[in-house]
């Protein structure tokens, strides 16, 4: 911890004479030569490269990019080019760098110099040709000793004791452990909790009276799995995931920066997850077509929409920025999106230096920026089923329209052509003096020899001052702004071949030696189909089952989302300074089955919310919280506070609000005044959407990334600019202001509360029946008394007051009840929507 | 008997027979909320009120804290440490045995040369305390201030270093200052919350984990004020709501909530309760607070609440920033007046690889005069005393200029976490001092070295609390914000 100090002293120790002193150079022409007459490879050279340079420049760390180990890695170079020119020592950087003619660069650096013999043997081989015996096999790879670099194996389901519990294989890898520490397992949740926690988890919606009832009533022993198929099959389903999808993939609806223009067409991309989801795409099929579907042989539209994924990069709009640095920062991001969400990798450090702690370099940084480095952003056309059959005989009788008004102008301008002389002819002295001077100017010049654009500034004169032209011109505008065009989508698409270049230090300005396309050399082994190999060989490379990390990232997410913690904690490292996972042998278990399974997403949710260990009570155990504070044994299931949109969607079902329609463009729901209006972007202003739009689901939100809609970043969604593998969960009374106070959630509760007063039934059971519309469960005889209490005290003050009260039902009048018990009855459907088991799963 | 009342007797009964978690506790004070000396009681119990104040080791000086961080370090030797050496060595080279084994972020050793300071440097106050011209008027409060020129750390990225410096750890997950202090000694404030934080500018590279409670239940992490329109968003009850049904709404949420803890058990659900009684009394305490109107037209131009930005900034913020910093400023001492415990003001950013002259003279004129403001405006409130004011950022910048590959001229510095200067004031703080030194160049400290961990043992220091005793149970471990160093520094102590 004292370090720092002592290199503070150590400074000072240094004399300023020495401050002012230049570093000492050796100058080439005065090192001794000895003489050297012929050198052998062997004998000579790869003793002296061994000695000095293998240690940072070998198969363990390829510092610069330069490996000395193998003549293929040390011809080719380093990240600034080839250091050996064969012939010629004195433009070999080799020797340069060694002998003290390079002035920026010393080598070997912090060690002892070369001698001036061994100065001299590598100047006399490379002089006479630099000829490198050819070994018997290619470079030995970057190893990694790490696990997660390790192939993915299958190992055996364990044995335990009590067999009993045991629903599926995920509970023996997890009781297994629970046994070792001899903890029990948690008992089951109750019924209700189960088809609540598992209708949110799988679409984000509570179940509900209906669903609650059939399933009340289904007595069949797979009920539970029944209610599971039902879910799978659900398009809510696609939603709900399509939206952690969406985190992944820093999805938003405008470019971000300062401008931060809107991007009117993201969302085309966000159906197609939707879509692609609730078809349950195999995984591997579903990455293909996002990283590469444009690639893919006679691609459909809906592949190239695919493509989408990397369009969400942010995009500078700003005046005076460098195209090309944006254009490279964008490039950048689908690298590193890419590994964030298939390699649970870090791979941003490389864009600047090779990883400081994991085997990747920046050499193979640049190699995978090389399958992006092509890319064209284009939009297409991308109409939606039906579509074109509706707006195509639209686009025709627009133009038709369009070339009326045309047709239209040109007869008028035609006329005043006509009335030129007449309109000059009849101008006095005043009204000439007082046209603008190039007018003037013209008409001072005779009439016959005018030129011809002459003649249109006099044209343009009439034209403008013309009040049946400026009608049509005005026209014609409204007509173009009116025009109605098909659905397009954002897309990659490969464009004329760039050359890629290390770039030194991440600097766009400073390309080093040029890359190939290429793969980490730590991973599974990259069989290209094309030459150069592009973005599809490197899509098919991902989900190549041979690949350590794509799997095992995967199913570790998709875990996360359902126990609030990923077996691997640190979701988006899995490098040597993530944690290790908690349960090693089940996460290979669960990928291999990933795999084997088809890469089926749905098959994987089923063995997931099937098993005993998901299925487990939520209830806190203060017997373990010293032993296991984060639960990571899984000796229960965890409460999860929900998600801002589910938070949001949940108070919109239960109040009956909800508009299922799936997919769209996306809506602006009411907002608090004053949110946008204050950023720089003028595409964040936010005109409210207005009849069903209003009651969307969360994930259909327009994002404007200068100025998120305010409950969304209340509760910890992403800022979509970066990938997001893990949400924040705080928990602040700000969140509690936005339940007790928000227009929407009011709302809602104005919503519910109508038609609790409008229900049927006394006091209890309406009361009953708005805790099951609520929570999915009955209240307790505790709950339910302490709700009957707050229902008459609201029920008195509203009385107190009954013109005051009443403005809380809003637009909410219910029909044939007195003001105070519908008051009372928003009261309470308020306080239901604020509990915390409201906005938790359990 | 009313399933009602058998709640109640119930809750009496698990009053009397609690041993741990005090929900029995928690119904009853509830319940009887109209009895006012139970209510106290309750209040004052940490089982039902996490934030309720109570006493440290010993008493300590400092009772509230405003802690101003500049993000992205603003330069020590612009502002704080003048080098007339440097100056004459500008544009010289530095010997390779200084930078061998030094990284930088951008720098490249082999051809940078030293920069000097174009500030001009004056002795202030009695005590002569030498600041830039770029600080008029902070020059006016030195006498008031502990500037210390030696702090270093072992950081040297920003995101790091300001977990460091705001959490003692340069990992993520543990307990930011702010909520070390409201844990261990709550909140005075019953109305708002302890620990509230104010931002200008961009956002900060470290983001909420600079004021995360870590492993500390939430209630104790700062609570972001929004730095753009209405500070706090949704304050007034929906239409038709009165205070009173909205308190028997809070009263109904709080017995449910309660119920429902009975069963699962989570501590996070004392915390939401916890965070709704606070929304309903920030309710009525918040609009007072955003109400200027008691203040003086001198106080409200002595913080530059009136200024108009001069220009905009790309990094110190878009137009509206010097308004936002002042009135953070301002809001920082009503906070502090309302018992509030701990302000951050974070600004973002003073990062300044390029073009630092004319940044740090935007960023200085933003926030020099709110800040000497502050401390003026404290002190003839008589709140200097009690109150702590912290100048703070996460390391400092190279005497060396940076020449980064792209860029066409030498303006600005690289990091630099061997020595950077940083001041505080009031609370406990013995002012008018400079504490210790650097070399002729900047580069190291040659006298009192101090590290951030001995920072932040000072701090809980002022507020009487042994920084080694103030710990919490987390795996199996005693945590503590010095994690295991630190000493207190008896020289800034008044």
């Amino acid at each position: 911890m004292r370090k720092v100090a002592v290199v503070g002293l150590l400074g000072w120790s240094v004399s300023l004479a020495l401050v002012q002193a230049q570093a000492p150079r050796l100058e080439p022409s005065k090192a001794p030569l000895p003489s050297v007459t012929t050198v052998d490879f062997v004998r000579d050279i790869q003793p002296i490269l061994s000695k000095h340079c293998i240690a940072c420049h070998g198969p363990r760390k390829a510092q610069g990019g330069l490996r000395l180990d193998h003549p293929d890695l040390a011809f080719r170079g380093g990240n600034s080019g080839p250091v050996i020119v064969p012939g010629k020592s004195r433009e070999s950087r080799l020797v340069r760098v060694v002998d003290g003619s390079d002035p920026e660069l010393k080598m070997p650096e912090g060690g002892r110099p070369l001698s001036a013999e061994e100065i001299a043997k590598l100047r006399t081989w490379i002089d006479q040709g630099a000829s490198w015996p050819k070994p018997e096999s290619g470079p030995v790879a970057l190893r990694s000793d790490h696990w997660a670099y390790q192939p993915i194996r299958r190992p055996p389901v364990p044995l335990v004791k009590n067999s009993a519990w045991v629903r599926n294989p995920i509970d023996a890898f997890v009781l297994e452990r629970l046994e070792q520490e001899g903890i029990q397992p948690a008992p089951e949740a109750d019924k209700l909790t189960l088809l609540r926690r598992v209708s949110l988890d799988l679409t984000g919606l509570p179940p509900t009276l209906d669903e609650i009832e059939a399933y009340l009533g289904d007595t069949r022993p797979d009920a539970y799995e029944r209610a599971v198929e039902r879910l799978l099959n659900s398009p809510h389903y696609g939603e709900r995931w399509a939206r952690h999808w969406l985190d992944l993939a820093r999805y938003a609806d405008t470019d971000g920066y300062e401008k931060d223009l809107g991007r009117p067409w993201a969302w085309r991309w966000r159906n197609w997850v939707i879509a692609a989801l609730n078809e349950d795409k195999p995984f591997d099929q579903f990455v293909i077509e996002q990283l590469a579907g444009d690639l893919l042989p006679n691609a459909t539209i809906e592949q190239k929409v695919a493509t989408g994924f990397h369009r969400n990069t942010l995009t500078n709009r700003e005046g005076g920025v460098d195209q090309e640095q944006f254009r490279v920062e964008a490039v950048v991001d689908r690298v590193n999106t890419t590994f964030a969400v298939f390699f649970g990798t870090t791979m941003n450090c490389c864009q600047c230096h090779d990883h400081k702690y994991d085997p990747f370099t920046q050499r193979e940084f640049y190699q995978l920026f090389a399958f992006f480095n092509s890319d064209d952003e284009v939009d297409i056309p991308a109409p939606l089923p039906g579509e074109e059959e509706v707006v195509l005989p639209k686009i025709t009788e627009h133009e038709r329209q369009r070339q009326q008004l045309v047709q239209a102008i040109e007869k008028r301008r035609q006329e005043l052509r006509e009335q030129l002389p007449n309109w000059e002819a009849k101008l006095t002295e005043s009204e000439r003096a007082k046209l603008p001077a190039p007018v003037q100017a013209v008409l001072n010049i005779p009439a016959a020899s005018r030129k011809p654009d002459q003649l249109k500034v006099l044209l343009d004169h009439l034209a403008h001052s013309d009040a049946m032209l400026s009608e049509l011109n005005r026209k014609l505008q409204a007509h173009d702004r009116a025009k109605p065009t098909l659905t397009h989508a954002q897309t990659l698409r490969l464009g004329p071949l760039r050359k890629t270049h290390v770039l030194i230090r991440g600097d766009f300005l400073r390309p080093g030696a040029e890359v190939q396309p290429g793969t980490p050399a730590v991973l599974h082994p990259f069989r290209p189909r094309h030459n150069p190999p592009n973005r599809l060989d490197l899509a098919e490379w991902i989900v190549d089952p041979a690949n350590p990390l794509t799997p095992r990232v995967t199913v570790n997410w998709i875990w996360q989302r359902y126990f609030g913690r990923g077996i691997v904690a640190t979701v988006n490292d899995f490098g040597t300074q993530g944690e290790k996972p908690s349960h090693p042998e089940l996460l290979d278990w669960l990928a291999s089955e990933f795999v084997r399974q088809g890469w089926s997403l749905k098959k994987l949710h089923r063995l997931i919310v099937t098993s005993a260990t998901y299925r487990q009570s939520s209830a806190y155990r203060p017997e373990l919280e010293q032993r296991d504070p984060y639960n990571t044994l899984l000796a229960r299931q965890n409460r999860l506070r929900l998600e801002a949109e589910v938070i949001r969607d949940n108070a919109l079902a239960v109040s009956g609000l909800l508009v299922r329609r799936i997919g769209g463009p996306s809506v602006r729901p009411p907002q608090p005044p004053g949110i946008s209006e204050l950023t720089y972007a003028g595409s964040a202003r936010w005109i409210e959407s207005t009849g069903p739009d209003r009651y969307r689901r969360g994930l259909y939100i327009w994002f404007q990334r200068t100025s998120p809609y305010p409950t969304l970043v209340m509760f910890d969604a992403p800022d979509s600019n970066t990938c997001c593998m893990k949400r924040e969960r705080s928990n602040t009374p700000l969140q509690s202001l936005t339940l007790l106070n928000d227009v929407v959630f009011v709302e809602c509760a104005q919503a519910l509360g109508k038609r609790l007063a409008e229900s049927p039934g006394d006091l209890r059971q309406r009361i009953r029946l708005a805790f099951r519309t609520a929570l999915t469960r009955e209240p307790t005889v505790a709950e339910l008394s302490r709700l009957e209490l707050l229902w008459h005290e609201l029920h008195t003050e509203a009385q107190h007051n009954v013109k005051q009260a009443e403005g809380l039902l809003g637009s909410y009048m219910p029909e044939r009840v007195p003001i105070p018990e519908a008051v009372a009855w928003v009261g309470l459907a308020r306080v239901l929507l604020n509990l915390d088991e409201f906005i938790t799963r359990e | 008997m009313t399933p009602w009342e058998e709640f109640v007797l119930q809750s009496r009964r698990s009053f009397l027979t609690s041993t741990a978690g005090g929900i029995g506790l928690l119904a009853l004070a509830s319940m009887l909320r109209d009895d006012r000396l139970l209510a106290e009681e309750a209040y004052l119990d940490r089982r039902i009120n996490p934030l309720a104040p109570r006493p440290g080791h010993f008493p300590g000086k400092a009772k509230n804290c405003i802690c101003i961080y500049l993000e992205g370090a603003p330069s020590q030797l612009d502002l704080f440490d003048p080098k007339p050496k440097l100056n004459e060595l500008h544009g010289q080279k530095l010997p390779e045995s200084l930078i061998k084994n030094v990284r930088f972020a951008f720098i490249q050793k082999d051809t940078a040369t030293l920069m000097g300071s174009p500030r001009k440097f004056q002795k202030h106050g009695q005590c002569g305390m030498e600041l830039s011209d770029f600080l008029p008027h902070l020059a006016t409060c030195v006498d008031d201030i502990c500037l210390i020129r030696s702090m270093y750390t072992e950081a040297f990225n920003h995101h790091p270093g300001q977990l460091l410096m705001n959490t003692g750890s340069t990992q993520f997950g543990r307990p930011s200052i702010g909520s070390w202090l409201v844990y261990g000694l709550g909140s005075e404030s019953r109305n708002l919350p302890g620990y509230v934080v104010l931002t200008a500018g961009r956002g900060t590279s470290g983001g909420t984990s600079n004021w995360s409670s870590g492993f500390l239940p939430t209630t104790y992490a700062g609570v972001l004020f929004r730095n753009q329109g209405e500070p706090v968003l949704n304050l007034n009850n929906p239409p038709g709501v009165t205070r009173s049904m909205q308190e028997k709404t809070i009263a109904a949420l709080r017995d449910l909530n309660q119920l429902h803890g009975q069963v699962a058990r989570d501590p996070e659900i004392q915390s939401r309760i916890a965070a709704y009684e606070l929304a309903f009394r920030m309710q009525a305490a918040a609009p007072e607070l955003l109400d200027f109107s008691n203040e003086t037209k001198e106080t409200l131009e002595m913080y530059g609440l009136f200024r108009n930005d001069d220009g905009t900034s790309s990094r110190g913020g878009g137009r509206g920033v010097f308004h936002a910093f002042a009135l953070n400023c301002l809001l920082a001492r009503r906070l502090i007046e309302r018992g509030v415990r701990f302000v951050s003001i974070f600004h973002a950013s003073w990062d300044h690889h390029s073009n630092l002259d004319k940044e740090l003279a935007f960023n200085c004129k933003m926030a020099d005069q709110p800040i000497a403001a502050l401390l003026k405006d404290l002190k003839r409130r008589g709140l200097l005393d009690s109150t702590l004011v912290m100048w703070l950022s996460e390391f400092g910048r190279t005497p060396l200029g940076e020449n980064r590959p792209g860029f066409t001229s030498v303006s600005g510095r690289d990091h630099h976490p061997f020595a950077f200067s940083i001041w505080l004031a009031g609370g406990g703080i013995k002012g008018g001092q400079v504490i210790g030194k650097t070399d002729e160049i900047g580069w190291g400290i040659v006298e009192d070295p101090i590290h951030i961990h001995d920072l932040h043992a000072t701090i809980l220091y002022l507020f009487g609390f042994d920084h080694t005793k103030l710990t919490y149970r987390f795996q199996g471990r005693d945590f503590r914000l010095t994690d295991i160093g630190g000493k207190v520094i008896t020289k800034m102590l008044a």
